[in-house]
């Protein structure tokens, strides 16, 4: 996994460009599936580590040229770590932290559209070069009046390619994520509306004070001030965050104490917006969180968030009430209430289901169903990869004509799993606190 | 009041005051002025004071490209980055002013050139002006490009370079007349795709060893 990323040459274009691309990408994937089973037929032993290798770079090459929603979708999948093979996620995660640059002169003429200055004449010091790619634009490093500022540049014309670019990503995402067409498009909807949200940026701008001035109040958590006559439709400034991302910070070897501070934070961080504030930080992904030497976490792009209506939330929440597997009655009245199941299934789809559903909340929940709980134990998330694995190859599982799950859970699911995942990257134990009216 | 001023511009510049007195007429009738007299007579000039500067329609039109050519020419060399960008971010950043240029008189544009049948006989008369002072500004960042290695030398295509880049700008113009997205954000996006595809394959590739290596191989057999 040490390949250096491909310097980008050319953006495609056009829709047709862009879907020419996919194709070639289909094509190459298809290739891969023919090369894999060629050699099983010389060496039966191979396994198919190797193919799913092959089809991730290939995939991972192509979806890196199509900046835009396209990187988007690959976040997503490569959050989602339940759901795709090992090796897919390597790739995928690579492609959360680069993606081709804007050239400069473009950052010039957006600074012109919305200001009417260029950066030099907005402030002291402006870099030529991006810090940082962002998934949808890009963060240039600036200072005035002696403070340090991160800027980031939305990409022109990203909001307009939203849809057309989901459209071309849903193929692969049948093939890839194993799902039928109908349960696709049930969350396909979702992903639509808040990559849109992820493109307005006066949003954006509002939502990080908003939840930023409500977690003021949580130790060691650092939010950037974001400075609204800098900021426009397509552009935002903030404060620079000085510190690592949480690789790099792991490998200066923090105490445990320090990891344990920068675990509590995050999880504090999270348990007040999801049961408080009842909106929360969808995109836990290791770009967006930066840790300073003093285990101070810094939290930066709120993107994406998602907003949880009230009967969702308590739906979702009870299912990790403690004890709740063992009473069928209120865990069939959930189930229902969650759309993981309904009416139109058969009896024996039913049974099934339950049954799925009811491991994977048992292996879910754990971390609640403790006072502490230790994140830097891999067996547990062997054990949900492993479960994640047996179910998504299961030909009952794959046969099912129903789109399972309320669609808000996409993304609440995939913000429990990115912040297990820092937590795990971060190896803290934290105590795991639960709200309220739970216990 | 109004003729007080006019006449102080009159004495200053006749030249300024046809052409704006041209994108005048047209933004307001939407089509031509029927003839030079009638149009200076708009203007309170004598019909051969105009020929003085200009001899037809044409002329003003001609000059009026050149004049947002210039214009972007001067906005670009006010950047105090200019001169530190690569060639392919200085063609970048002209074509990026270029549009903002243009933006200020896209009505008049439209009125001329919308109508994709008359545009193809008068637009290419229109900027021959422009062309060839485009054409002229594109050698030189062409030649510097090639001092920098920025722009691979190809014998018998490189010349043809500058003709590479007008097509690019009319590509531009084209794309740019038919945008109907906020802000021109779409045309931007085309910008930054074309102009980098452009200048990927004017630099050094992997044809170029692959054209080598043929060569070498068929001059040794």
């Amino acid at each position: 996994m040490t390949e250096k990323l491909r310097e980008q040459g050319s953006i495609p274009v056009s829709k047709v460009q862009r879907a020419a691309k996919f194709i070639s990408t289909g094509a190459k994937v298809g290739g891969n599936y023919v090369k894999h089973y060629a050699k099983k037929m010389v060496n039966p032993s191979m396994n198919k580590e190797e193919l799913h290798q092959n089809n991730a770079t290939d995939i991972y090459n192509s979806l890196s040229e199509l900046k835009g929603s396209a990187l988007k979708v690959a976040q997503m999948m490569s959050m989602d770590k339940n759901l795709l093979p090992r090796a897919y996620q390597d790739k995928f995660t690579m492609a959360q932290y680069s993606a081709p640059p804007l050239s400069y002169p473009l950052v010039v003429k957006t600074f012109q559209k919305y200001f009417q200055k260029t950066p030099e004449q907005l402030f002291d010091f402006f870099s030529r070069t991006a810090k940082n790619a962002a998934s949808i634009g890009q963060v240039h490093q600036a200072r005035k009046d002696g403070k340090l500022l991160a800027v980031k540049i939305q990409y022109p014309g990203v909001a307009d390619s939203v849809s057309s670019d989901l459209k071309l990503v849903r193929p692969f995402a049948l093939r890839l994520l194993n799902m039928n067409e109908r349960e696709l498009d049930h969350y396909m909807e979702e992903v639509e509306e808040r990559l849109l949200e992820e493109t307005d940026y006066r949003l954006e701008v509002a939502r990080s004070r908003e939840i930023s001035e409500a977690c003021d109040h949580i130790p060691h958590l650092l939010f950037p001030r974001y400075y609204d006559a800098l900021s426009s439709e397509r552009i935002i400034t903030m404060d620079w965050i000085e510190g690592k991302h949480i690789k790099e910070w792991m490998e200066t070897k923090p105490s445990q104490t320090l990891k344990n501070q920068v675990g509590q934070a995050l999880w504090d961080f999270y348990h007040h917006q999801v049961h408080h504030l009842k909106q929360v930080h969808a995109d836990p992904h290791p770009g967006n969180f930066i840790v300073q030497e003093d285990g101070t976490l810094g939290i930066i792009d709120f993107g994406c968030v998602k907003v949880m209506p009230e009967e969702f939330y308590s739906g979702y929440f009870s299912l990790i009430k403690p004890g709740l597997t063992k009473n069928q009655e209120e865990l069939d009245h959930i189930f229902y209430a969650l759309d993981f199941i309904s009416d139109q299934d058969t009896d024996q789809e039913k049974m099934y289901f339950k049954g799925v559903f009811t491991e994977m909340i048992s292996l879910l929940g754990k971390p609640f169903h403790v006072d502490r709980f230790d994140f830097s134990k891999d067996a547990y998330f062997e054990e949900i990869f492993r479960l994640g694995d047996r179910i998504s190859n299961d030909p009952m599982f794959k046969k099912s004509r129903q789109a399972r799950g309320s669609k808000h859970g996409l993304y609440i699911n995939r913000t429990y799993f990115g912040l297990y995942n820092l937590l795990n990257q971060l190896q803290a134990e934290v105590v795991t606190t639960k709200p309220a009216w739970l216990s | 009041m109004e003729t007080a001023t006019r006449k102080k511009t009159n004495t200053k510049d006749y030249r300024k005051l046809i052409i704006d007195g041209f994108v005048t007429h047209l933004l307001e009738h939407g089509s031509m002025p029927a003839s030079i007299f009638k149009f200076a007579k708009e203007l309170d000039m004598k019909e051969e004071v105009f020929y003085t500067y200009f001899t037809s329609f044409e002329g003003v039109k001609s000059a009026i490209w050149v004049r947002i050519f210039e214009d972007t020419l001067e906005a670009v060399a006010t950047q105090e980055v200019y001169k530190e960008y690569a060639v392919r971010e200085k063609f970048l950043s002209f074509l990026y002013t270029w549009i903002e240029e243009l933006k200020k008189n896209r009505s008049y544009l439209l009125i001329l050139y919308q109508d994709q049948a008359t545009a193809f006989k008068t637009l290419p008369s229109d900027a021959r002006e422009f062309k060839e002072k485009f054409t002229d500004f594109a050698s030189e960042l062409i030649l510097e490009g090639k001092e920098t290695q920025e722009i691979a030398s190809r014998p018998f295509i490189t010349e043809k370079y500058d003709e590479a880049l007008w097509l690019q700008v009319a590509f531009v113009f084209r794309y740019w007349m038919s945008d109907r997205s906020a802000n021109f954000e779409k045309t931007d996006a085309a910008i930054e795709k074309s102009v980098n595809l452009a200048f990927d394959l004017m630099g050094k590739s992997a044809l170029d060893s692959f054209l080598d290596f043929a060569k070498f191989l068929y001059q040794t057999k």
